[in-house]
């Protein structure tokens, strides 16, 4: 509890952490019962990530094991259908239902034959993940921040978009990301490893792997002109196998085998552009039942904005022990609320209008392609200086760019067919999580965790002791301040340095 | 180029690497039968579909080539 509240700056709310600890112990007996794997040692000891040294670990005592990668979906999959869920595949959920103030259900397309999918629903839960804006590689790729965008547009309150996840990629094939094929070393159990050490390009140590900080340093040595920056291993270690082992354990390609001979990778922030701190940000819950403001909508996983961790993401794992717990007790509080509820009766008035919506950019003539208004979002939130070295006149400029977008833009996108009808959706979602992410940047007015801004260098307590809520209201995006209470705010009788010991890299 | 080719002398038809696919980038040929390369530019290299193929009939590349940009597409 103390690490997730230091590391994330007092940003998280203490009564979701331990929700998240303590019931993810439940949700993962439940997954070996049902056959999920975890990795294990060669001698059964599960593998606990990330690997640390004792004097590390006696200071900062959070650890994960991990899921053995792809089984556990297959695992999760059989077990829903055998308690007799129906499961729609290769269909877009593109909108949320809305009547009478309450959501009754969503509308959606196959991304084949973009035929059309009307579900109407007594209670829907929202767990469609993060927010972010297609950075390369596996698995955020995937994430345009839908189920967000979706839950916006009916009405709810969105949370947490000030905030960064700043993963590199490897700078020679930047779609790299965590090495997705490669599988967790399990032969070697002393060898701690710890995070690689980084240097920048004047060979200057500036992390050393083992001491906890804002993970936003690889950016200010660019910043600061001693780009590139690289990550060092120990061959045979715990980050050697993360970044540049395949699954063999061996490297793969001539550019890793350089690497190995050099004991280095070269690395560039950018493989999760737009993503928050997952699980800061997403859905506001108006109560621990993963309730939101807008009746008959329930949130879960990345979707849900609990801010278990606060201004910077607290360990590996984290978030899927958050997910399984909260999907839980999603389940179980929509189930509830279904019991209560009458059938919805959908008017055909909100439906014709949602399908116009989800169609018009197939009926469309002209306009501009997804594919390419996708690389021109990417191209304006990439440069380092826009969401992570920010300052008010940046951030004000490139709002001005996205408000282009969305007013020219958006209304032009078109769809040759349902696979680029998909994509239409996910880049007018993504264009959405943009403006959210620059104006909550420019409403916080301080730097805390992986928010800084050059023109507010230090935190502000207790006036930014505070999370940040984004709402459409009367068709304005509309930001509010909520205070946190003061029992989970720092103790304001020690001294700045003693509150916040992480240091931003000029502070 | 992320995933350059299926064989269709090794493809069996059997489409597992469509559902592998989260991006849609695969398709079956009605025609052959064949699994088939339909959206290659949303590839992101996740090599599920290399991974999960029984007849090893994908290859996939390392690097990514991104379009170039222009004035409007």
């Amino acid at each position: 509890m103390n690490q997730v509240s230091f590391i994330g700056e007092y940003m998280n709310n203490p009564e979701w952490t331990e929700i998240t600890l303590k019931e993810s112990y439940a949700r993962w007996q439940d997954m070996v019962a049902w056959g999920v794997e975890f990795y294990k040692y060669d001698d059964g000891e599960y593998v606990w990530w990330p690997p640390r040294p004792p004097e590390m670990l006696a200071k900062f005592p959070m650890q994960s094991i991990r899921m053995v990668q792809r089984k556990h979906a297959e695992v999760c999959r059989s077990q829903a259908t055998k308690t007799g869920v129906n499961i729609l595949d290769r269909v877009m959920i593109a909108d949320l239902l809305k009547q009478d103030g309450k959501v009754v259900g969503a509308i959606g397309f196959s991304i084949e034959s973009h035929d059309l999918y009307i579900i109407k629903a007594k209670a829907t839960i929202m767990s469609a993940g993060a927010s972010a804006f297609k950075p390369n590689g596996t698995p955020l790729h995937v994430i345009t921040g839908d189920g967000e965008a979706m839950a916006y547009r009916v009405g709810a309150e969105i949370t947490g978009k000030e905030w960064n996840d700043c993963h590199p990629s490897r700078a020679e094939f930047p779609a790299w990301q965590w090495s997705p094929r490669k599988n967790l070393s399990t032969s070697k159990k002393d060898d701690f490893g710890g995070l690689p050490s980084k240097v920048n390009a004047e060979g200057d140590l500036f992390a050393d792997g083992q001491s906890v900080t804002l993970y936003i340093e690889d950016v200010h040595e660019a910043d600061a002109g001693r780009a590139p920056v690289y990550w060092q291993f120990g061959s045979g270690t715990a980050d050697y196998h993360d970044l540049v082992a395949g699954p063999e354990g061996l490297p793969r390609n001539q550019l890793d085998l350089d690497a190995e001979q050099e004991g280095k990778v070269r690395m560039v922030v950018g493989s999760s552009l737009g993503m928050s701190v997952h699980n800061t940000e997403g859905i506001w819950p108006i109560n621990t039942k993963c309730a939101t403001s807008i009746p008959g909508l329930y949130a879960a996983g990345d979707s849900l904005g609990a801010r278990p961790a606060g201004a910077r993401y607290p360990n590996m794992g984290f978030s899927t022990a958050y997910c399984s717990a909260t999907g839980t007790r999603a389940g179980v509080a929509a189930a509830e609320y279904a019991l209560q509820t009458k059938k919805p009766i959908v008017n055909e008035e909100e439906q014709m209008r949602v399908k116009k919506i989800l169609y018009a950019p197939i009926e469309r003539q002209g306009g501009f392609t997804p594919g390419w208004v996708t690389q021109i979002l990417q191209n304006t939130m990439m440069p380092y200086w826009v969401l992570y070295v920010k300052h008010g006149e940046r951030l004000q400029a490139t709002l001005k760019q996205i408000e282009f977008m969305r007013d020219r833009i958006v209304p032009k996108l078109t769809a040759k067919d349902a696979h680029e009808l998909r994509l239409a959706h996910e880049t007018k979602n993504m264009i959405l999580g943009a403006e959210m992410k620059l104006r909550a940047s420019l409403f916080r007015t301080e730097s805390r965790g992986t928010h800084y801004r050059e023109d507010y260098p230090l935190r502000d307590d207790p006036d930014w002791l505070a999370w940040v809520k984004i709402k459409e209201e009367q068709g304005e995006m509309k930001l509010h301040k909520e205070p946190i209470p003061e029992k989970w705010w720092p103790d304001l009788s020690k001294s700045y340095e003693e509150r916040y010991p992480l240091r931003f890299p000029r502070e | 180029m992320a995933i350059e080719r299926i064989d269709p002398k090794l493809c069996n038809g059997c489409g597992i690497c469509v559902n592998s696919c989260m991006l849609d980038v695969i398709r079956m040929d009605e025609e052959n039968e064949k699994a088939t390369i339909r959206y290659p530019e949303d590839c992101m290299m996740c090599y599920f579909c290399e991974q999960d193929c029984p007849e090893d009939a994908i290859t996939i590349s390392e690097a990514k080539n991104s379009p170039l940009v222009v004035s409007w597409g």
